[in-house]
């Protein structure tokens, strides 16, 4: 800046000097003409100066504006976004779109039907509020009734201390804490079954060392397994806490993790409201039911006692690989017209994936090195993944807390699929899901069932 | 009987560990004008040190200080100001008005409509008068270049204008239209329009451009003495306005913080005679009659008029001169 103002008052000069060698010379010929032009040089002196403050003061007034800028963005990575210059406020849009299509080949008797759906349709509101508060708002109209899934604020008063409060999704399940935007397969595994999918309550967390060990300490209202919670059945709580080491992070072993989430708490459902989950296939069919009737409603089975999930968790990511494994167990209490029991679910499961284009693989989907672009060449990026996974039920739940006729008392399931990554926001999946049974049927097992999902997801 | 016996043995028990204790440090913010600067530097630390002696309590003061209606803005936006010293009262009545954090009355509060010293216009030349600048009038003419910050964003700046205005008014034969002309001819000869007093100083007095700053006393004085020792004359018009710039607490901020008594006590002591001689050691008129005496030497006798008896009060006086679109938007069009 200092250069480009001297550059530009030297040019002056010489636009001025020059000519007024000249009449300099002949103004010293008369004592007149060396006043004249002294008061020349003067008034061009104060020309100047003038000229210089003035950009002076517009540089000040740029800078002052530029303090009180806001900042508009577009980004695959953020959404849209207004920030303002100080960076304390900031409003952002995202979201993302998926549809599916769902086929059932060969499976006849307890498949679902072959359909076209929406799967999520979630509009994502975040804001900034100050230095030290987050809001974000994400409901869904993908089902056939809109819900919110996401409504919370966060307090982030340093890495090692962020309160949550609202509905979220519990410290819980590893798949489930992962977006539905960066799951390896479209839908996710069994063990999810036995994890709450969003409560409502107040959460302790932070990380530190960067990372390298994180916790999460949570109070919430308590809601069935796989239950997207609403208002509470009783005034008992859970609570749920996970902790999550990644030891090498600053090494070559720095995509490996490993961590114990848990929750416990009572539940004291009723007859009408039972307080009790339905378990699901990975092409999202009915599974396990408890007992329920509509007919005879005082004979239905109801949470009724402790209820509490432990699950051992992981990932490891080196390079294009990466391998995530969870196993979750769920016990609750429950009652029959006078009848107790506690029960004691367990799933798990594995999976792997692998970018033949060679992008890293992650907890979060990677950019595409070359994004989908015809003109370019690009491709974008192509990822397989493969998984197995088991669902065992707690054979006391036959014949009085569950149908076996009805419910299955096992699932295994295996999947494998691709993932056409075009660019960052936009994915297309397809996978072939494979779940067979023990028991489930009036007579034996139940058919096995056989689910090829695609998905055309978008998300910003 | 026993519930009184346990009640007296409770406040006593609580009592005993405060006896002891020294009151918690407090931090004000004091929001004020360009040119107060030194004043309120000086001021801070003997305040400081005298609330210290008498309570006990450690008190710091934080500055700000810019434009004076920018500073109202500020505050209105949210700038917690335990207290504001602008160099008008229409902008803290704006702080009143539109930020709703002290009431509409706050000039009643304290003494001389909340102004604990008072100020003028004056004229700051170069050394010997090159132009030969006596009175107002003088700055109109052809070749004479002005400096004078902006009034749509200086406090100061509005001063400078009105004491033209009531210069031009009060000439045989003045009128509106009269004073109307003559303020727009000196606004011809104005290169610079800087957007603080404090910021025209410095184009006056370090960057060397113009013939003559219209300037607060205190700062052409302070210039004097400070920045341009023998560079500068002081050139006191036959008619200038009595500045008189306001102080308040800001309720809502001072409550919130609990620093209500150490704000109300710092302006207080505006008006001891230990502030009133800081005010008039840094060029200010003191509103104290011995302390103005003593001082009186330094300061020209000009006539004042007010901003009341010849506009009718800031607010008219705004929406006639500087509100948007009215007469100053239409005297000075930069670029013309």
């Amino acid at each position: 800046m200092i250069a480009v103002r001297w550059i530009s008052s030297l040019a002056l000069l010489r636009v001025v000097v020059v000519p007024l060698q000249a009449t300099a010379q002949q103004a010293s010929s008369s004592p007149t003409g060396s006043v004249s032009l002294e008061a020349q040089v003067n008034e061009l002196d104060q020309q100047i100066r003038i000229l210089q403050r003035l950009r002076e003061l517009a540089a000040d007034s740029a800078a002052a504006a530029a303090k009180e800028k806001v900042t508009p963005t577009a980004s695959a990575k953020d959404g849209f976004s207004l920030k303002s210059a100080d960076g304390k406020y900031l409003l952002r849009f995202r979201g993302y779109f998926q549809s599916d299509g769902r086929l059932f080949p060969g499976t006849e008797l307890t498949g679902g039907i072959d359909n076209l759906l929406i799967r999520r349709a979630r509009p994502i509101v975040e804001a900034t509020v100050g230095r030290y508060f987050d809001f974000r708002l994400m409901p869904d109209f993908g089902g056939t009734t809109p819900a919110i899934f996401d409504a919370y604020w966060d307090g982030k008063f340093a890495p090692q201390f962020t309160v949550r409060a609202g509905k979220f999704k519990p410290p819980l399940g590893l798949e489930r804490l992962q977006s539905a935007t960066d799951i390896s397969f479209a839908e996710r595994g069994l063990p999810t079954n036995l994890v709450p999918s969003r409560d409502i309550g107040l959460q302790l967390a932070g990380d530190f060392s960067e990372g390298v060990f994180a916790y999460q300490l949570g109070i919430f209202n308590g809601v069935p397994d796989l239950a997207n919670g609403g208002d509470d059945l009783s005034n008992a709580k859970d609570f749920a806490a996970r902790v999550f080491v990644q030891p090498f992070k600053r090494g070559s072993l720095q995509g490996l993790g490993f961590g114990l989430a848990g929750s416990t708490g009572f539940e004291r459902g009723s007859p009408a409201a039972t307080g009790l989950p339905t378990y699901r296939t990975p092409g999202q069919q009915s599974l396990f039911r408890y007992t329920s009737s509509t007919t005879t409603p005082a004979n239905n089975v109801f949470a009724n006692g402790e209820r509490t999930r432990l699950s051992p968790q992981g990932y490891f990511y080196t390079g294009a690989l990466g391998l995530l494994g969870e196993y979750v167990v769920s016990r609750n209490e429950v009652t029959q017209a006078g009848l107790s029991a506690k029960l004691e679910h367990a799933a798990w499961q594995a999976i792997g994936s692998f970018f033949l284009t060679g992008e890293k693989a992650g907890f979060r989907s990677p950019t595409p090195k070359r994004p989908f672009d015809l003109k370019e060449g690009g491709f974008g990026a192509l990822e397989l993944v493969g998984r197995y996974g088991e669902l065992s039920l707690d054979p006391a739940a036959f014949p009085v807390y569950a149908s076996a006729s009805s419910s299955a008392q096992k699932a295994k399931a295996w999947g494998v699929g691709v993932n056409w990554h075009f660019t960052r926001a936009v994915k297309f999946a397809v996978n072939y899901e494979h779940t067979t049974f023990t028991g489930g049927a009036a007579a034996g097992d139940r058919e096995p069932e056989n689910a090829v999902i695609t998905r055309f997801q978008t998300s910003f | 009987m026993k519930t009184h016996a346990f009640t007296l043995l409770i406040a006593v028990t609580a009592a005993i560990p405060l006896a002891g204790q020294t009151p918690k440090p407090a931090t004000l913010l004091n929001v004020s004008y360009d040119p107060t600067r030194e004043l309120y530097e000086d001021f801070n630390q003997q305040f400081s040190a005298y609330w210290k002696g008498k309570t006990g309590q450690e008190v710091k003061i934080r500055q700000s200080h810019g434009g004076s209606g920018k500073q109202a803005r500020s505050v209105i936006d949210g700038l917690q100001a335990d207290v504001v010293t602008l160099a008008l009262a229409y902008d803290i009545d704006q702080i009143a008005e539109k930020g709703g954090t002290l009431p509409a009355d706050w000039q009643k509060r304290l003494p001389n409509n909340s102004s604990p010293y008072t100020s003028t216009i004056v004229l700051l030349v170069r050394k010997g008068n090159p132009k030969g600048i006596r009175d107002w009038g003088d700055l109109a003419n052809p070749g004479v270049a002005v400096i004078t910050p902006n009034p749509k964003t200086s406090g100061g700046a509005r001063w400078n204008y009105l004491a033209a205005w009531g210069w031009a008014l009060r000439q045989p034969g003045g009128s509106e239209a009269s004073a109307m002309e003559f303020v727009r001819k000196l606004y011809k000869n104005v290169p610079v329009l800087d957007a603080g007093a404090r910021g025209a100083t410095t184009t006056f007095v370090e960057r060397g451009i113009g013939d003559v700053l219209i300037a607060w006393e205190n700062e052409a004085l302070l210039a004097i003495k400070e920045l341009g020792p023998g560079k500068f004359d002081l050139v006191a018009p036959s008619i200038s306005i009595l500045a008189e710039p306001p102080v308040a607490v800001v309720d809502k901020v001072a409550g919130k913080k609990g620093t209500r008594e150490v704000a109300q006590a710092y302006l207080e002591y505006l008006y001891t005679p230990a502030g009133q001689e800081i005010a008039a050691r840094h060029f200010y008129r003191p509103r104290s009659a011995a302390v103005a005496e003593k001082y009186a030497a330094q300061f020209p006798k000009i006539t004042l008029v007010t901003v009341d008896e010849v506009f009718g009060g800031w607010a008219k006086a705004h929406t006639t001169h500087f509100a948007d679109g009215a007469l100053f938007d239409r005297i000075y069009q930069p670029g013309r």
